[in-house]
C-alpha cells in the first residue's frame, strides 16, 4: 500500500473541497431567500403591483420553493448551465466567462507586484534589523497595510488619469488589445498591490529573522559567506513558504473580493458583478458567480498546499519515507 | 556582433522605455474631442430591450432611440411630436385615430413597418404574454380595448374609456413603441436583448458591464433628426467615478449631485445643466398606528419638523421646497400651498392636547442613503425637541422598497419616501388611493373623496376642469397631516461645453436623438 496515505490525504482534501463548495451554494440560496426584496421589485420600479411582482416571479421561478432551487441548480450545473440573468435571460455562465478574465488578471498582477515590490523591501529590512532602512520599510509598510485599497484607488486616478491623464479611469480596455488591457490594469493594480506590498515585507521580515538566528547560519557566518549570499541563497527559500501560503489565500480571496477596486475603476470583474447582482437580488448570477468563486477559491488554496509541499524539503522527505514503509 | 543584454541592461532599458511612455503618452481615451461621437454614462447596465417589459429609463432611452411611436416627446418638454404617425386625431373620448408615414422599415431586414405592427405592438399590454402571464407595463394601457387596422398604414385604437393621460403615459413613452410583429416572432426571448426598429438610431452593440454603442440608421427615413453619429453608453454605478471619468475627458455627459456641480462648472472644458425634477420627497406616519391616528399629533409633527432645515443641510441649500405634491411643472400644481413653518410652541401644545405632554419614542425608516440619513438625523433632532424619540431605521435599497409587499408597511411608523414623478398627474396621486394601502400608501391614508377625485383626474378630458381635480385632491392629502413634503428634487448633468443634452424634464429620461452640439 506504498502511497496509499497520500491518496487517502489528496481524497480526503478534494472530498472537503467538494463539500465546501456545495455547502456554500446551498446556504447561499437559502439567505438570499431569506433577505427581503426581490428581483420583481426591483425591475417593476419601487411602484410595481402585487399582481405584475407575482407574474414576473412566476416568470423567473421565483415562486417555487428554495429546496427545489437548489436541486435544479445542481442538475443544471452538471452540463455547464449556471442558470439565466432574470432580468433578460442571459446564460449566467456566458457573464461570469466574461468577467473571470479581468478579475484573473488583476488579482495576478496584484500579487505580482506585491510580490516584486514587497521580497526587496522585506530583504532590505532583515539585512539590518532596527537600522534606519529598517525603520523606514516598517513605516512604508505599516502605512501601506492601513491604508484602504479604495482610497489608494481614489488617490491614484486623481492622480495619474485627472491630473496628468496618464492612466484611463474606466473599464478593462478594449477587447482584443492587450496593449490597452495592460494600460487599463496599471492603477487597479496598484491600488490592490499596496496593501500586499507591506504585508508581504513585514511578514517575510519576519520569517527571515527568524531563519537568520538559526544554527546553520551562524555557521555560514563563520565560514566566511558573504551577507548577500547568505540572505539570498540560504535564508529566503526557508523563510518564503508561509509567504507562499498566505500569497494563495491571498490570490484567492481577491478573485471574489477586489470589489471595491473594481467598483471604482469600474471594472467588469466578478467582484462587481457579484455586487451588482447583490444589490438587484439577481439570485442565478449571485449564485453562478459565488459559485465560481468559492471554487477558485478552494482550488487555490488546494494548490497552494501542493506548493508547499513540493517546495518544503521537509514535507518531501516525509512523503518519500511514507512511501518507503 | 551579436547583442548580449545583461540582466542589468535589460532593467534599465525597461525601466526607461516605461519612464518615456508614461511621461510622453496620453492614453487614447483621453484624445481631443471627436464631435462625431459623444460617450455618456449611464447609472447601470441595460437590462431588457423588451419595451413591454423594460427595467427602467436606462432602458428606455435606448428604445426610444432605436423604436417609433406613433408620437414621442419634445426635447425638453413634456409635450409630444408626431413621430411614425402621419397623422393623430382623438376622434372622441374612446377613439383616437392614426394614419403612419409611408416608407418606414424595421432594421434587420424585417420589412415595413405597419398598422398590424401598431395593433401587435399595443394590444400586447392588454393580452397575456406566451407564457400566459401580463406583460410588465401591462397597466400603461388598461384602457384599451382594441386596436383596429383599417387599412395597411392606418388604423382606430379603441378605448374603453376616456383616457387623457394615455398620451404622456403610453403612447409617447416606451409603451407606445413600435415593435416588429416579425422580430418579435422570429426573435422569441431574445427580444429582451437585441432591439429591432424603425427610429433614428440602430444599437449597434451591447458588451454586457462594459458598453453600448448607437450609430445612426442609415435607413431611418422619419422626422427626428439625430445629430451625433454614435452614442457611446457607459454603465457606471458610482457617482464619484463617474465624477473623476467626466473631469479625466472619458465622457462627456453624466448625471451628477448638485452639490459637485459648482466645482465641475469650474472646470474650463465642463458645463453643468440643472433641472428642477418632478419627483416627491415626504415623510410621514403610518395614521394606523397610534399615536398617529391622532390627527393631533400628526399636526404636531409637521409644526415640529424644520423642512427648510432639511434642504440645508442635507440639500446644501440647493434644492427648492416642496409644499405639495405636485411639482410646479405639471398640470394640478397647486401654487397657493400653505407652507409650514417650524412652531414648537404650537407642536407642543397639540401634543398635550393628544395626551403626550412629555412626547413618546417611535421609528423612522428610511432607505439607507447618506442624504437620507442625513434628512432622518434632523428630523430626529427636531422632534426630540417636542420630547419626540425617533429611532432611525436606515435599510439597504431592496429591503427598503420590499416594504411594499405583503402588507409590510404595516409595521411602520415614521418613514421617509421618495417616489419618481411622471408627467401626468394621476401617475402621482394613483399611490395615495385607499386601493393603495399594503402596496405603496405607506401612510396607509384612505380618504373615499381622494380616491373619487383620482378616479374623475383619469378621465376627465378637459385640462382646465383636470387642474381643478388634482388641486382638490392635494388639499385633502393636506387636511390629513399625515404628509410633510420635503422636495421635488432637482437634477443636474455635467457635459462638455460644446455638448448640449437631450433631457427631459422629469430628469431621468433623455432623448439621444435631441443630443446636439451646443451653440455658442
Amino acid at each position: 500500500m506504498r502511497g496509499a496515505p497520500l491518496r487517502i490525504h489528496l481524497a480526503f482534501k478534494l472530498a472537503t473541497a467538494l463539500l465546501a463548495v456545495a455547502g456554500s451554494v446551498v446556504i447561499l440560496m437559502a439567505l438570499t431567500r431569506l433577505i427581503p426584496g426581490d428581483p420583481a421589485t426591483v425591475i417593476l420600479g419601487s411602484r410595481a403591483t402585487p399582481e405584475a411582482v407575482a407574474a414576473l416571479n412566476a416568470r423567473i421561478g421565483l415562486d417555487r420553493p428554495v429546496g427545489e432551487h437548489v436541486l435544479v441548480f445542481f442538475a443544471h450545473l452538471l452540463s455547464g448551465d449556471l442558470g439565466e440573468d432574470v432580468f433578460n435571460g442571459r446564460p449566467v455562465a456566458g457573464l461570469v466567462a466574461a468577467a473571470l478574465p479581468n478579475t484573473v488578471a488583476l488579482a495576478f498582477s496584484a500579487m505580482l507586484s506585491a510580490i516584486l515590490f514587497g521580497v526587496p523591501l522585506a530583504l532590505l529590512s532583515a539585512r539590518n534589523p532596527g537600522g534606519k532602512t529598517d525603520r523606514v520599510v516598517a513605516f512604508l509598510s505599516v502605512g501601506f497595510i492601513s491604508t484602504p485599497s479604495f482610497v489608494v484607488a481614489v488617490f491614484l486616478l486623481m492622480t495619474f488619469s485627472v491630473t496628468l491623464r496618464w492612466f484611463p479611469v474606466l473599464g478593462a480596455g478594449e477587447a482584443g488589445a492587450v496593449g490597452d488591457q495592460l494600460w487599463h490594469l496599471v492603477l487597479p493594480t496598484a491600488a490592490l498591490a499596496v496593501g500586499w506590498i507591506g504585508y508581504i515585507a513585514r511578514l517575510l521580515r519576519s520569517s527571515l529573522l527568524e531563519v537568520l538566528g538559526e544554527n546553520h547560519i551562524r555557521t555560514l557566518r563563520a565560514y566566511g559567506v558573504s551577507e548577500a549570499k547568505i540572505l539570498m541563497k540560504y535564508a529566503l527559500k526557508p523563510a518564503i513558504l508561509p509567504t507562499i501560503a498566505i500569497l494563495a489565500m491571498g490570490f484567492g480571496e481577491l478573485l471574489g473580493g477586489a470589489v471595491f477596486v473594481e467598483v471604482i475603476f469600474n471594472r467588469p470583474g466578478l467582484g462587481s458583478l457579484i455586487y451588482d447582482a447583490i444589490r438587484t437580488r439577481n439570485y442565478p448570477v449571485v449564485q453562478g458567480g459565488v459559485f465560481i468563486t468559492v471554487l477558485l477559491y478552494v482550488l487555490t488554496n488546494l494548490s497552494a498546499d501542493l506548493t508547499q509541499t513540493l517546495l518544503d524539503p521537509r514535507e518531501r522527505s516525509r512523503l518519500a519515507a511514507a512511501r518507503g514503509t | 556582433m551579436t547583442f548580449n543584454p545583461t540582466r542589468r541592461q535589460v532593467l534599465i532599458g525597461g525601466a526607461s522605455l516605461a519612464t518615456v511612455v508614461a511621461l510622453g503618452g496620453t492614453h487614447p481615451a483621453f484624445a481631443s474631442a471627436d464631435r462625431t461621437k459623444i460617450v455618456v454614462r449611464v447609472e447601470k447596465d441595460l437590462s431588457n430591450l423588451d419595451p413591454a417589459n423594460r427595467s427602467g429609463p436606462i432602458d428606455l432611452n435606448v428604445i426610444w432611440s432605436v423604436q417609433q411611436g406613433l408620437i414621442s416627446f419634445k426635447p425638453g418638454s413634456i409635450e409630444w411630436e408626431l413621430d411614425a404617425a402621419e397623422e393623430l386625431e382623438q376622434v372622441s373620448d374612446r377613439e383616437i385615430r392614426f394614419k403612419l408615414r409611408s416608407g418606414l422599415t424595421f432594421t434587420g431586414g424585417y420589412g415595413e413597418l405597419t398598422a398590424e405592427d401598431v395593433k401587435f405592438s399595443f394590444e400586447r399590454f392588454i393580452k397575456p404574454d406566451a407564457e400566459g402571464k401580463p406583460v410588465t407595463y401591462a397597466k400603461d394601457w388598461a384602457a384599451l380595448e382594441r386596436v383596429e387596422v383599417t387599412g395597411p398604414l392606418e388604423g382606430r385604437i379603441i378605448l374603453k374609456n376616456p383616457a387623457p393621460a394615455l398620451y404622456t403615459i403610453a403612447l409617447a413613452d416606451g409603451s407606445g413603441r413600435i415593435v416588429s410583429k416579425k422580430a418579435f416572432e422570429a426573435l422569441g426571448k431574445d427580444i429582451a436583448t437585441k432591439l429591432i426598429g424603425s427610429g433614428p438610431y440602430v444599437l449597434k452593440e451591447w458588451t454586457p458591464r462594459e458598453q453600448f454603442v448607437l450609430e445612426i440608421n442609415p435607413d431611418y427615413k422619419g422626422p427626428i433628426k439625430p445629430h451625433f453619429q454614435q452614442i457611446v453608453g457607459k454603465p457606471i454605478g458610482e457617482q464619484k467615478t463617474a465624477e473623476i471619468a467626466f473631469r479625466s475627458g472619458e465622457i462627456d455627459f453624466t448625471a451628477i449631485d448638485p452639490e459637485s456641480g459648482k466645482e465641475l462648472a469650474g472646470l474650463s472644458d465642463a458645463s453643468v445643466t440643472e433641472i428642477p425634477a418632478i419627483d416627491y420627497v415626504w415623510f410621514g406616519p403610518n395614521i394606523e398606528k397610534a399615536p398617529f391616528d391622532d390627527i393631533r399629533v400628526r399636526r404636531a409633527i409637521r409644526y415640529a419638523v424644520d423642512v427648510d432645515a432639511i434642504l440645508r443641510g442635507a440639500y446644501s441649500g440647493l434644492y427648492q421646497r416642496a409644499n405639495s405634491l405636485l411639482a410646479p411643472s405639471l398640470l394640478g400644481y397647486w401654487k397657493d400651498a400653505p407652507v409650514y413653518s417650524r412652531d414648537l410652541e404650537k407642536a407642543q401644545a397639540l401634543l398635550a392636547e393628544a395626551g403626550h405632554p412629555n412626547g413618546f419614542k417611535t421609528k423612522l425608516t428610511i432607505e439607507s442613503t447618506a442624504r437620507y440619513e442625513a434628512i432622518a438625523q434632523i428630523i430626529q433632532a427636531n422632534l426630540a425637541e417636542i420630547g419626540i424619540e425617533v429611532e432611525i431605521e436606515a435599510l439597504e435599497s431592496a429591503a427598503y422598497w420590499a416594504l411594499g409587499e405583503n402588507d409590510a408597511s404595516k409595521d411602520l411608523e415614521l418613514s421617509l419616501i421618495k417616489f419618481n414623478g411622471k408627467f401626468d398627474p394621476g401617475f402621482q396621486t394613483q399611490w395615495f388611493t385607499s386601493a393603495q394601502v399594503g402596496q405603496w400608501n405607506w401612510q396607509r391614508w384612505k380618504n373615499a373623496e381622494f380616491d373619487a377625485l383620482h378616479e374623475k383626474g383619469g378621465v376627465t378630458v378637459d385640462p382646465a376642469e383636470r387642474e381643478k381635480i388634482y388641486i382638490d385632491a392635494q388639499k385633502l392629502l393636506d387636511e390629513s397631516a399625515a404628509f410633510i413634503w420635503i422636495t421635488h428634487n432637482l437634477n443636474a448633468f455635467a457635459s462638455r461645453k460644446w455638448l448640449k443634452p437631450g433631457v427631459l424634464p422629469n430628469g431621468n429620461n433623455w432623448l439621444y436623438t435631441a443630443f446636439t452640439e451646443a451653440t455658442a
